[in-house]
């Protein structure tokens, strides 16, 4: 499986463009120039969504520099359409920040009670004088 | 085409999904981290993503609303209803994803797969493991024919209540 994130793979379908490029794809691979085609828009844009699409993995692109075609990269696609797998790349995500935000806690709380004890002691010497 | 029932088929049988974490901290604060909405922003979603707003209404019955938000902007929400709040060791509740006023859509809304269920169900149990945290999740589709197995349920119980009467 390839390592990006799932906020990739998110954001490159969140959009229809995107989505209908893809659809265009299943049925081989296919030009830039040939996938503008249908949108009402500038071989740059097109440019752009292919290059999300690709960071996603969902696409790869041919090296001739001037034809570069795209083809689907179909097991990618079948990992984020099945469900379990969209969800055990959600929740391993989510619960690494987890895990980060419970270190943090800890540690906040851990500094909160060293200087709780720093003023006790504060307070206790001052008595004393 | 039949190789793609095929396909469809083998992940329909597949429909449960557990995952196990070690949290170097204590239940409680692992705990007050899933039911503590202004704790829950902090972690909840991927790399990345943000939540700009969680509700928690935390009681059996009670219902929660999400929204993460990707790094382009995009808000995915979900919610779902407490069916089990045992603080701090298990949390049960149902799972889809929503619109921003709480209502269920398909995950198609999103532009995700098909064979996403419209209702899924996550158990999570906590386990104090010397003082660290064991935390198992498990998520499971709720399949589309409820109805049938409610069912069955109500068909078993009318048996027993019939063989009583005899």
């Amino acid at each position: 499986m390839s390592s990006d994130s799932l906020s990739a793979t998110f954001a490159a379908l969140a959009d229809p463009t995107r989505r209908a490029i893809l659809a265009r794809l299943i049925s081989g691979e296919t030009s830039v120039t040939k996938l503008a085609e249908p949108f009402q828009m500038s071989l740059p844009a097109i440019s752009k969504h292919l290059k999300v699409l690709e960071r996603a993995g969902l696409i790869t692109r041919g090296r001739e520099a001037q034809w570069r075609p795209s083809r689907l990269e179909a097991g990618r696609l079948k990992e984020v359409a099945d469900w379990l797998e969209h969800y055990r790349r959600f929740w391993d995500e989510s619960f690494d920040r987890l895990d980060a935000h419970l270190r943090e806690l800890q540690a906040q709380q851990k500094q909160q009670h060293r200087k709780q004890t720093r003023e006790k002691k504060h307070v206790r010497t001052k008595k004393h004088l | 085409m039949s190789e793609q029932r095929n396909t469809s088929e083998g992940q329909a049988a597949k429909r449960e999904l557990v995952i196990t974490r070690i949290f170097d901290a204590p239940r409680e604060l692992v705990w007050q981290a899933w039911t503590d909405p202004k704790q829950l922003v902090k972690w909840w979603g991927p790399k990345n993503f943000t939540a700009p707003v969680a509700k928690i209404d935390l009681r059996v019955g009670g219902k929660y609303l999400y929204c993460m938000r990707s790094p382009e902007g995009h808000d995915y929400w979900s919610t779902g209803i407490y069916r089990e709040v045992i603080p701090p060791e298990r949390l049960v509740c149902t799972d889809s994803f929503a619109d921003a006023d709480g209502n269920v859509v398909p995950a198609s809304h999103y532009g995700l797969g098909e064979d996403f269920p419209l209702e899924m169900q996550v158990t999570i149990t906590f386990e104090d493991v010397a003082g660290k945290t064991k935390m198992t999740l498990k998520h499971v589709g709720l399949p589309e024919s409820m109805s049938d197995m409610t069912n069955t349920g109500w068909n078993e119980s009318f048996d027993k209540l019939a063989e009583s009467l005899q």
